[in-house]
């Protein structure tokens, strides 16, 4: 049984500014920033948990969140995607 | 020529690895030599090529496969199950203000059962570290000058939805086969550090 | 965890190893170790996670001295101690 999206392509969200003991697939440039959802993926396996041997790692919605360079790095005109664990996110205003 | 040769004395740990691992009875000599050649054999980029002159020939295929490449890629005959663990693919098209390129900033995800093993480059800490942060320089690296016009998004491959760049069908080929059409498509392309 | 591996945005590492295309593995043993890996995968001795973590946990002077199949070498050896036992 996964967990219900809570974010919908077009929400504004802020990634985690945690830095875990464990395997995790948050890169850390991408922490602490806010971007927007453009896809959502469905869900998976927490590679969180599966890095850390449980065997039916919780499944989690994943989406696609969209940043601007210029947010991550104070510079550059491009832009980031990333494909990020529900865990991994909070909304953002 | 020095003699101390790195690669022999690692050749010999692999295949002491290699002598306990089948000894412990967890595989044999088929089993490795069928992995091999499933991946030598049926991985390439010409299964990436076939989706895109698809996508050029047929504009449905193009808009469902944009929708959902996973079952689009059905009408190919490509699918992304067959490998160790369920993947998702997704497709970005490139357009006249739009470019995209791919990498995966934490290891090295890449999509090879549709490209092939990934090339050493796309797998080096220079590439992984620069393209999320200068992807015109890395991309001008490569021989790919855009204008500044076109927008670029890079896509950072973080979970196990797998990436193909949907390269622009170059101008002048109208009259090309999907066969011919095919022959066009690069790995490059399908990464997004070629045009095509 | 910040890990050697997480280059993302890190500066530094200078121009691209851009070389012509050539074969998947630069030696037999490459070869070997990705097969290597795939029969434990397969067998589930461990999964892709554990994998990923393994490689990550490399030490990072030595992670970034090795080369891409000797840091699978690194990662299988350490995921394998002493869980080959002979039959």
């Amino acid at each position: 049984m996964s967990e219900a999206p809570r974010f919908a392509p077009g929400d504004r969200v802020r990634t985690s500014t945690v830095d875990p003991d464990h395997h995790t697939r948050l890169p850390r440039y991408a922490r602490g920033h806010v971007g927007e959802v453009v896809r959502d993926l469905g869900a998976w396996p927490l590679a969180d948990e599966g890095a850390q041997g449980v065997p039916d790692a919780r499944e989690e919605p994943v989406y696609t969140v969209r940043f601007a360079a210029r947010d991550l790095w104070g510079g550059g005109d491009h832009w980031v995607t990333v494909d990020l664990w529900q865990s991994y996110l909070e909304g953002a205003s | 020529m020095s003699d101390h040769h790195p690669d022999a004395e690692i050749a010999v740990r692999v295949r002491r690895l290699e002598e306990r691992v089948v000894a412990a009875g967890l595989t044999d000599d088929a089993e490795l030599d069928d992995i091999l050649t499933r991946l030598l054999a049926g991985a390439s980029p010409l299964n990436g090529a076939r989706i895109v002159a698809r996508a050029w020939v047929d504009d449905d295929f193009r808009r469902r496969l944009l929708a959902d490449a996973s079952g689009a890629i059905a009408d190919v005959g490509l699918s992304m199950g067959g490998g160790l663990k369920v993947q998702n693919l997704g497709v970005v098209e490139n357009t006249a203000s739009e470019h995209h390129v791919l990498v995966c900033t934490l290891c090295s995800c890449y999509p090879i059962g549709l490209l092939g093993p990934s090339p050493s480059w796309y797998k080096s800490e220079a590439y992984r570290a620069r393209v999320v942060r200068e992807p015109r320089a890395v991309l001008a690296e490569f021989g790919l000058e855009l204008p500044d016009d076109v927008a670029i998004t890079v896509h950072d491959t973080s979970a196990e939805n797998r990436y193909l760049v949907l390269p622009r069908r170059p101008a002048g080929t109208e009259a090309l086969s999907e066969a011919e059409l095919t022959t066009m498509v690069t790995r490059n392309g399908l990464i997004g550090t070629a045009a095509v | 965890m910040s890990r050697v591996n997480d280059v993302g945005g890190q500066t530094g590492f200078g121009e691209l190893p851009v070389e012509p295309e050539g074969p998947p593995f630069h030696a037999d043993w490459e070869a070997r170790v990705y097969a290597l890996n795939g029969a434990l995968l397969r067998r589930g001795l461990y999964n892709l996670d554990q994998f990923r973590d393994a490689v990550e946990r490399i030490p990072p002077q030595e992670y970034l001295a090795a080369s891409y199949y000797e840091r699978w070498l690194l990662a299988i050896e350490s995921l394998t101690e002493g869980r080959l036992t002979d039959v």
